[in-house]
């Protein structure tokens, strides 16, 4: 009985706290990619979360402190935004408590040019190699 | 095969510390260019009883110091660096010897002239070596596209020769697809030309006949499109044309006056 019972604590112990892992978040496209002749990608996001339970949920970002929206007493949502990105940046959600992120999701900036102009300047091709 | 292995040996032991690096350090270019393509491919080879080249794997091994780098072959010093040009420094192995790696041996029954042999005489194409060159090369590129001109000096005694380059291409990129078409020249000298195409008197039989190949130019036209899946995975498309010179062409061990390549694959990239 004694070993049933620890087991059903293991397993309870291994179960995350029902409203931070039943968000899921969900952001296309995700990745920029740039390069000397484009610096900056515009570009469209769709957002789509959704919760395990109702709540008061809160979108954030990188680029700013404030959240881009909130939403009160709602298990689901979805946002689209225009940004202008350089960087690597995240979207994420919060609860009732801003600093505590319930999930997150991370835009990826790809630079295909170098900051050493020899890689970028030499070519190379698969039969180079041979 | 066995090639390849050792290969993709060297690159895991190079990419563990670039991807634990990669870890702390994201942001940071690390002076290492990692990356492996797996497709398939092949390069035609323009040589009499030869067979075509297949291209299963391609590793990218690169390294860049402030004036020194090491790129998939290429030992180089870089002299002049800024907005307009890159000069260097380089020392590589010709490319042209590769062909002689895939020839066959055979036996033929008819002589030059295409008369019956009274008995099948044995027959292989001539060996050639690897020369190892060294030369200038220089890089310059804008929003108009990327010119790459190289003289190179045979200096290992090889061929004596030398060639001198030209390679223009232009980018376009719509986000995850990349287009990229080039072409160029490359013009060989007599010396280079006739160690590698040519036929000495010692090397003619009853099957061939010796041929002498003066200087010539090949040009080549090449395509490349990619589309990038993730940060680390892409695939690619690449097809090239070139074609020899006409003084190589003519060469009795020559069948085809064009190399046709193409290669289509998935790459991964390590690091940043």
């Amino acid at each position: 009985m004694k070993r049933i019972a620890a087991i059903v604590l293991l397993v309870l112990a291994a179960m995350p706290v029902a409203q931070a892992d039943d968000m899921k978040l969900s952001v296309k496209p995700l990745l920029c990619i740039t390069d000397s002749r484009n610096e900056v990608c515009e570009m469209s996001f769709l957002i789509v979360w959704e919760s395990g339970k109702r709540g008061y949920y809160c979108l954030f970002n990188d680029y700013g402190e404030a959240p881009m929206r909130c939403w009160n007493e709602e298990r689901e949502g979805r946002l689209t935004d225009d940004l202008n990105v350089r960087e690597t940046f995240s979207f994420w959600m919060a609860g009732t408590d801003a600093a505590k992120r319930l999930a997150e999701v991370r835009v990826e900036v790809l630079r295909m040019d170098s900051d050493d102009r020899r890689r970028s300047r030499r070519t190379r091709h698969v039969w180079d190699i041979n | 095969m066995t090639r390849q292995f050792w290969w993709l040996a060297l690159l895991a032991f190079l990419a563990a510390p670039c991807l634990a690096a990669e870890l702390h350090e994201e942001e940071k270019e690390s002076n290492w260019r990692l990356g492996a393509a797996v497709g398939y491919g092949i390069r035609s080879n323009p040589l009499v009883q030869s067979d075509d080249i297949p291209i299963l794997v391609d590793l990218d091994i690169a390294w860049f110091g402030k004036q020194w780098f090491f790129d998939n072959g290429d030992l180089g010093l870089t002299f002049v660096d800024n907005k307009a040009l890159t000069a260097s420094v380089v020392a590589r192995v010709n490319s042209d010897r590769v062909f002689f790696g895939k020839t066959d041996t055979r036996f033929v029954n008819v002589d030059i002239a295409g008369l019956p042999l009274s008995e099948a005489v044995e027959f292989k194409p001539p060996e050639r070596d690897y020369a190892i060159e060294l030369g200038v090369e220089m890089l310059t590129g804008g929003n108009w596209g990327a010119l790459q001109l190289t003289a190179f000096h045979d200096i290992s005694g090889t061929h004596g020769g030398y060639e001198l380059y030209a390679d223009y291409r232009f980018g376009w990129r719509l986000q995850r697809l990349y287009l990229e078409p080039s072409f160029g020249l490359s013009y060989k000298s007599a010396e280079l030309n006739n160690y590698y195409w040519g036929v000495t008197p010692e090397e003619a039989g009853v099957v061939t006949s010796p041929y002498e190949a003066d200087a010539g130019l090949n040009w080549h036209l090449r395509f490349m499109v990619g589309y990038q899946l993730d940060k680390r995975w892409a695939v690619s498309l690449v097809t090239e044309y070139e074609r020899l010179n006409d003084e190589a062409a003519g060469s009795p061990i020559v069948e085809n006056d064009g190399v046709l390549g193409w290669f289509v694959g998935a790459s991964y990239r390590f690091g940043r």
